[in-house]
């Protein structure tokens, strides 16, 4: 009896010997064949990822993609059957009607005074704001905060007609009415030079410089201007820099309000100047995709060329101080 | 160099007391340390005499000025933040010159200020590095420098070694020391560490819940604490204290905890003799460690039981139990005792004291 209970001795076989895992040759053998197996497996992996990824690639850019082809070929090929995607005869004549017969270049130059000053007036007054909202102390602020950020939740389309109301009950005003008006640039500039979104971000970010900083500097002699100017202002550069890359974009590609606060041909932007070479009965496409891919450029330049700031700006929270 | 006085000064955050009636004067030049635990008002203080925070009740004057509604830029005294606070974005050299830029002094001024106080604190060789690039004990000089910089009137230091290893703390404590020496600057500290405060401080105030519980020469707080709170919080191990009670017979007033009876007798305590006479009921015996002598059980002493024998090296400290109490007492380091043992705890009563039952020792 006594030798039933006795369980089994466990099978030596299976677990290598001592002088068999010293065995130099039999070891490399062993991990040669585990790498392999681990090899092949990464690689079915990866083929895998890349096919799902393409197809996201193809759906993402394919539009734009679409752009190119048509913004190089005369308008008569477009509709050739079957259709040809990359051109046979490839032309920049489209091109040189844009620059000849159309206002583009005035167009540009509007987009770029348009975009640029709005971005550096939102850089100016959401810094400000922001500052107040996360440093000052005063009567009202939360209230005041709040009502910044409700401004959020207000469509565009529901303020165009009373910001084109006021800008143009301003153009009546004597003196100042001829700077601010319908179909001035500041007129154009002006509405768009705050953005809550901006304000609320900058307000974040400036609440997570740390208290020490502020006291320091105060001690040190200087004062709010001082301290804004001196030390918060170089410390939320990465923030300044991805809110300007935000604001360039959204305004050069804005449509709703340039195409009621500029009428006049002279101060057109470039997304109303394109929308108007589409004629009532004809259309030639490819001049159409041949000015927005002009304006899709700079753009596209501008974000790469500060996209690293992307990355720093929202990294910054996870950096010690 | 300014004398600054805090006359019943008082902070509420809401309803918490942060600082209560602090009334000090501090003499032009001193090195002054604020000591206590975390949360007991310190730091408000110097916050106070900063202007970074704004006095509930009572005043702060500097050089007989009342300061209390000056603006921060003005008052002219600097600060060293327990983490220093440089400004991450300048150089050394811009850090230390920002309050002097900030002053609007000549461009010639700044740098030569900016290299007297860095070759003072030795950062010469930092002074086109960022704070990042620089190690703890480097940021702290930085920060010393820029508080040196503009010869201020007062310093504050609100626990500027706290983030240093063991190593630096102390080497820094001696320039630290040094520097103050040099410069004779008034200086109000703030520490928790006892043993900071014993070694700096030419008058120690030590803090507890937003009041001083006691003001003196670190010797002076050490040797006479003025109630248990100072006795166990100077000190590593800190003083002993048994629990037990006063009682009068025939003239004469005796400690009693069981087992034992002292009689306290008023020339040797230092107890005045009308203060014993008054003195009964509950009480606790404070002995330090060093003052106290193990002795074989058949002594005259406060008997007890080994617990634990802990050799440090230099010492042993043996744990003994004492009617419940744990009592450190710190021998010879080759002292032969094993755990378990009856002793008998033997001292001189003279460097002993009496605390009432409202934790003040009757000496004082």
């Amino acid at each position: 009896m006594a030798g039933d209970v006795t369980p089994d001795p466990p099978a030596l076989e299976e677990v290598p010997a001592t002088d068999e895992i010293s065995d130099a040759d039999a070891m490399a053998e062993r991990l040669a064949e585990a790498g392999r197996a681990k090899r092949a497996s990464d690689r079915t992996r990866k083929i895998l990822a890349y096919v799902v990824l393409s197809l996201f690639v193809v759906i993402a850019i394919g539009p734009a993609f679409y752009l190119i082809s048509p913004a190089f070929r005369d308008s008569v090929s477009l509709f050739t059957y079957p259709p040809e995607w990359i051109p046979s005869e490839p032309t920049l004549e489209n091109y040189r009607f844009l620059f000849s017969s159309t206002s583009y270049v005035r167009w540009a130059i509007n987009t770029l005074i348009f975009a640029g000053s709005t971005t550096l007036l939102t850089l100016v007054t959401n810094s400000m704001a922001g500052y107040a909202f996360a440093r000052l102390r005063f009567p009202g602020r939360n209230v005041l905060f709040f009502v910044v950020l409700a401004t959020l939740m207000v469509p565009v389309a529901a303020v165009l007609a009373p910001t084109y109301l006021t800008v143009n009950t301003i153009g009546d005003w004597p003196i100042i009415g001829n700077w601010i008006d319908i179909d001035t640039y500041l007129g154009l500039i002006l509405p768009s030079a705050v953005s809550p979104l901006g304000v609320f971000m900058m307000r974040q970010f400036i609440e997570t410089l740390p208290d020490g900083l502020y006291e320091a500097a105060r001690l040190d002699g200087a004062g709010e201007w001082r301290i804004f100017t001196r030390i918060v202002l170089p410390l939320i550069k990465p923030a300044l820099v991805v809110l300007g890359i935000f604001v360039f974009m959204l305004t050069w590609a804005s449509y709703l309000w340039p195409l009621v606060a500029a009428t006049d041909n002279e101060f057109r932007v470039l997304t109303v100047g394109i929308a108007s070479l589409k004629g009532q009965f004809v259309t030639d496409w490819g001049i159409l995709a041949a000015a927005s891919l002009l304006t899709i450029v700079p753009v596209t330049i501008v974000f790469l060329f500060f996209q690293k700031w992307f990355v720093q700006a929202s990294m910054a929270g996870a950096l010690k101080q | 160099m300014a004398e600054v006085i805090l006359r019943q000064l008082t902070k509420h955050f809401g309803s918490v007391e942060a600082v209560e009636d602090v009334t000090l004067r501090i003499p032009d030049g001193e090195f002054l340390v604020l000591l206590g635990p975390s949360g007991c008002g310190k730091s408000t203080i110097l916050r106070l005499i900063a202007g970074l925070e704004d006095a509930t009740r009572g005043e702060i004057l500097i050089d007989g000025e009342l300061i209390n509604f000056k603006d921060p830029t003005k008052r002219n005294v600097a600060m060293v933040f327990q983490n220093y606070a440089l400004y991450p974005h300048m150089t050394v050299y811009k850090n230390v010159a920002f309050p002097l830029e900030t002053a609007r002094m000549a461009r010639e001024e700044v740098a030569e200020a900016v290299q007297r106080a860095a070759e003072m604190l030795e950062i010469e060789a930092l002074l086109k590095r960022l704070p990042e690039q620089l190690s703890g004990g480097q940021r702290q000089r930085v920060a010393l420098a820029r508080a040196i910089v503009r010869q201020p009137l007062v310093f504050l230091m609100d626990e500027p070694l706290s983030n240093l290893d063991a190593q630096l703390r102390l080497q820094t404590r001696l320039e630290l020391m040094g520097l103050h020496e040099r410069l004779g600057i008034t200086t109000i500290y703030v520490t928790h560490d006892q043993v900071e405060a014993m070694t700096m401080g030419q008058r120690i105030a030590v803090m507890r819940d937003g009041r001083i519980q006691q003001m003196g020469d670190p010797t002076e707080v050490y040797d006479v604490p003025a109630n248990t709170f100072v006795a166990t919080f100077l000190g590593a191990p800190p003083m002993n204290l048994v629990g037990g009670s006063l009682e009068r017979r025939n003239g004469q007033t005796y400690f009693r905890v069981e087992g034992y009876e002292l009689a306290v007798d008023p020339a040797v305590s230092g107890i005045a003799p009308y203060v014993l006479a008054e003195a009964s009921g509950e009480a606790q015996l404070g002995v330090r460690p060093e003052h106290l002598t193990l002795a074989p059980p058949d002594a005259e002493g406060l008997p007890g039981v080994v617990r634990f024998l802990e050799p440090v090296g230099s010492d042993l400290f043996v744990s003994v139990m004492v009617a419940g109490h744990a009592v450190q007492v710190r021998m010879p380091p080759d002292t032969r005792v094993s755990t378990g043992s009856d002793v008998r705890l033997v001292f001189d009563p003279a460097r002993s004291h009496i605390f009432g039952a409202d934790s003040q020792n009757l000496r004082s």
